[in-house]
């Protein structure tokens, strides 16, 4: 969770650091607590066996749903605990809708499923060119909240290709969230400007891009892990 | 248990009553449940420690299990033989003792310095491993023995009142005289018909050993007695030595919930009409971290509040909630600074997390939070603790303790940080139990960190003011505790304790007046009729309270030592819940 007063124990993250670099306003990054930080130190080893890979990075999207999902409006609503009393809270509004972009993306959905009951996930295909091969969205998604997974946001390509798809059936641009765990400060730029009303939510902003257009120091191919 | 009875070689259960066998020495006897050993204020009110020392085969244990009979009311009476204390011995010495040469009966041949550790930890309320020494093998052990939460402690040996450190400790310290005839016999019989020995060893080993060591160490300790208690026909020595250890027990009591509900409800009302600003600041100060109310948090806790909500949608909830709040709590967790290489081969400076975390839950509302727990850590290891309530004084029980190794052994437990879960957190009187068990282990109270998704402002200022050092993570902070009266038979899903369950959200406050408790039988006549009391039978409310009245000014010194004896007048009770909380946790996961 990002939280306002961060802690203590949120020292400013080493290595690469967001705030080296100024960010769009609507791209959002986690608190850079010293526990996020150690779980990207696991996942970024390369001695990090699938397992380990798959649970530390199961926890990150949720964390990151889980601050997505923060962005959907609520209602208030009362009702009564089983002691008799009356509790003011809130109720979710608005049905969601979660589109991953395959097939790194597709690792996301698991932890997308911890966090929201009976959510409908669609798909969607990419390459390097990003060329859409593969769309299977469902039918109703014009009037769902749309929360867009992919772990590795690199050149913005994949993601601004998604991103189109879905604003061909119907969905509005603020609805749409991407999700994402390593961005480069190049891709988020590119997201943000081409669409303003989206929002990113991030867990880390790493240096840059190499020559391959790989995330330096990056993880490697998340699918692939 | 007997340290050479290879049985006990694996440990066992420790609240658990066990039948010991006849030559068997160490052994605990327990009963239901352990109420608070400790004061409001936290700190370890000290087990009451009677030592037992004379000659060999002069009683010793007989006395020694009269007494724990005597007080079988008392949730843990241990009795520590001096056996388990011999020292460790070289190879000659194992081979002299195998042809009867070696002398055990020198006050040298006892580990003192261990043997008064052992029993310091154990009076001060502290877990301990004693040694285990084998007959047998005529020789200590590898492994220890995990020994916990004993509120009397007979240690009982030869050498029990030889040496100044030990008698120290004794609250209460006994000599059992015998005639040496009588001891003679007794130790010719016992030897050839349990040990296998012949009489011509036996007696040899006597005039060797036995005879000198009594007549120039054991005999002379007896100085130090405040009791001489003869070795046989001695039941009216024991029935007085019975009645000195009960009034001396009797003034350790201790019973403080309704105490704490009470302090912390003035104390939330003072916070109430303070702003909101300065209890956020004040909770910050006490080492507790409110989860930002974000709507989604809000969102989850409406849900879980709800009564009308279903119990898949409850758990899939509580779980969601769970992992938010031990992600929190993980923040709080100090890391290491890291350098690992990606894929790419390029060093990254990251850090790591320390790896020797514990969950605890307390069962079983802490139960839902190990599904959350597993989520955030990988294997986590979690232990348990049950605690219930007492219903008949509303005191918190220890009913059972499991906890994984790391904690159990001192060399390690002061490293080990623990995550201490349960759902809610009302009075904070389980929670100080908890807590409590914890530092008995040589835990560190910096390393404990507390995880609820419900506290109330009072069990707030209780832990806090036992244990400051404490962290606290909660999802939601509710602003008080009602009081509500509650019938057995209904409500059944907020009052957990009608099947013996401890949760927060319910607990009961002992009534302090008869003239209090009447009041409330009057108003709550209607609804007693209703629901008839099996406990008593078919008395009229007239009489009961009659009898009530009667208990109480004839029979005070009996009711406080035996809880049998207060009964619950009625299918009503008074209890404290957490408002506007959400019910009883433990129920609602797991659907009772």
């Amino acid at each position: 969770m990002s939280s306002p007063n961060p802690t203590t124990t949120c020292l400013p993250a080493s290595g690469s650091n967001v705030h080296k670099v100024e960010l769009p306003e609507n791209a959002l990054v986690l608190a850079p607590t010293r526990q996020l930080q150690s779980l990207l130190t696991i996942i970024r080893d390369e001695k990090t066996q699938r397992g380990d890979f798959v649970f530390t990075s199961d926890r990150i999207i949720r964390l990151l749903v889980e601050e997505g999902l923060n962005h959907l409006p609520v209602v208030s609503k009362k009702v009564i605990t089983p002691t008799g009393k009356e509790y003011e809270g809130v109720a979710f509004q608005g049905r969601i809708c979660g589109v991953s972009i395959m097939r790194a993306g597709e690792a996301m959905e698991a932890g997308l499923r911890d966090c929201c009951r009976s959510v409908r996930i669609g798909k969607d295909e990419e390459t390097t060119q990003a060329k859409l091969f593969y769309a299977k969205l469902p039918d109703d998604i014009s009037k769902r909240f749309v929360l867009l997974l992919d772990p590795m946001l690199a050149t913005g390509g994949s993601c601004i290709k998604a991103i189109e798809v879905l604003l061909e059936h119907g969905v509005e641009e603020e609805k749409i969230l991407f999700l994402n765990l390593i961005a480069s400060p190049e891709g988020i730029q590119k997201v943000c400007t081409r669409f303003p009303k989206l929002r990113i939510i991030t867990a880390w902003v790493d240096e840059g891009l190499d020559s391959n257009s790989y995330i330096v120091p990056g993880l490697g191919d998340f699918g692939d892990r | 248990m007997s340290s050479h009875n290879p049985d006990h070689l694996h440990p066992r259960p420790k609240l658990q009553a066990r039948k010991s066998s006849p030559r068997s020495k160490n052994m605990v006897m327990a009963s239901h449940g352990r109420a608070p050993w400790y004061g409001p204020d936290g700190k370890n009110v000290e087990a009451y420690v009677v030592g037992i020392a004379g000659g060999s085969a002069s009683g010793k244990t007989s006395v020694a299990r009269a007494i724990l009979s005597a007080l079988n009311y008392v949730p843990t009476v241990l009795i520590l033989s001096q056996d388990s204390f011999y020292c460790a011995h070289t190879d000659e010495e194992i081979e002299m003792a195998f042809n009867n040469d070696l002398d055990l009966d020198h006050p040298n041949s006892i580990d003192t310095p261990l043997f008064v550790k052992c029993l310091l930890d154990l009076k001060q309320g502290k877990a301990t491993e004693i040694p285990v020494y084998s007959f047998v093998h005529h020789q200590r052990m590898p492994e220890k023995k995990y020994i916990y939460g004993a509120s009397v402690i007979i240690v009982e040996g030869i050498m029990a009142l030889q040496s100044p450190e030990l008698r120290a400790l004794y609250d209460l310290k006994v000599f059992v005289n015998c005639d040496s005839d009588l001891m003679l016999a007794r130790r010719i019989k016992r030897d050839t018909k349990e040990r296998g020995r012949d009489v011509d060893g036996i007696l040899d080993q006597y005039l060797r050993f036995v005879k000198s060591s009594y007549d120039n160490f054991v005999q002379p300790s007896s100085r130090y007695a405040d009791i001489i208690v003869p070795g046989s026909s001695n039941q009216l020595a024991i029935e007085l030595l019975v009645t000195h250890v009960k009034r001396q027990l009797d003034t350790r009591s201790l019973r403080f919930r309704r105490m704490l509900a009470e302090e912390g409800g003035e104390q939330s009302k003072a916070q109430a009409r303070s702003r909101a600003s300065t209890l956020v600041n004040e909770n910050n100060e006490r080492n507790v971290v409110l989860l930002e109310q974000t709507n989604q948090l809000l969102g989850i806790m409406t849900i879980l509040r709800d009564q009308s909500t279903d119990r898949g949608e409850f758990i899939f909830h509580a779980d969601r909630l769970s992992t938010i709040v031990v992600e929190k709590a993980l923040t709080l967790i100090p890391c290491e600074t890291k350098t690992v290489r990606t894929p790419l081969g390029i060093d990254y400076e990251g850090s790591a997390t320390d790896d020797r975390l514990v969950g605890i839950s307390i069962l079983r509302s802490g139960g839902p939070f190990s599904h959350g727990l597993r989520r955030v850590i990988r294997d986590v290891p979690i232990g348990a603790m049950l605690i219930q309530s007492d219903p008949k004084t509303g005191e918190p029980l220890l009913l059972k303790t499991d906890l994984p190794s790391s904690v159990k052994t001192r060399e390690t437990s002061g490293e080990v940080k623990i995550l201490l879960l349960d759902s809610q957190m009302g009075t904070g009187a389980a929670a100080l139990m908890a807590i409590r068990v914890l530092l008995d282990h040589g835990i560190q109270s910096t390393n404990i960190i507390f995880l609820t998704y419900l506290i109330t402002q009072p069990a707030i200022h209780s832990v806090h003011r036992a244990f400051p050092e404490v962290k606290i993570v909660t999802a939601s902070i509710d602003p008080e505790l009602s009081e509500m009266h509650l019938s057995y038979d209904t409500n059944s899903l907020v009052l957990g304790e009608t099947s013996g369950e401890a949760d927060f959200a319910v607990r009961t406050i002992e009534e302090s007046s008869t003239q209090e408790r009447l009041d409330n039988l009057d108003l709550n006549q209607e609804g007693q009729e209703e629901i008839p009391d099996n406990r008593d039978g078919l008395k009229t409310e007239k009489e009961l309270s009659a009898d009530k009245f009667k208990v109480r000014v004839n029979e005070t010194d009996r009711l406080k030592f035996s809880r049998e004896h207060k009964r619950n007048q009625s299918g009503e009770k008074r209890v404290w819940v957490i408002s506007p909380g959400m019910g009883h946790i433990g129920d609602r996961y797991y659907s009772s």
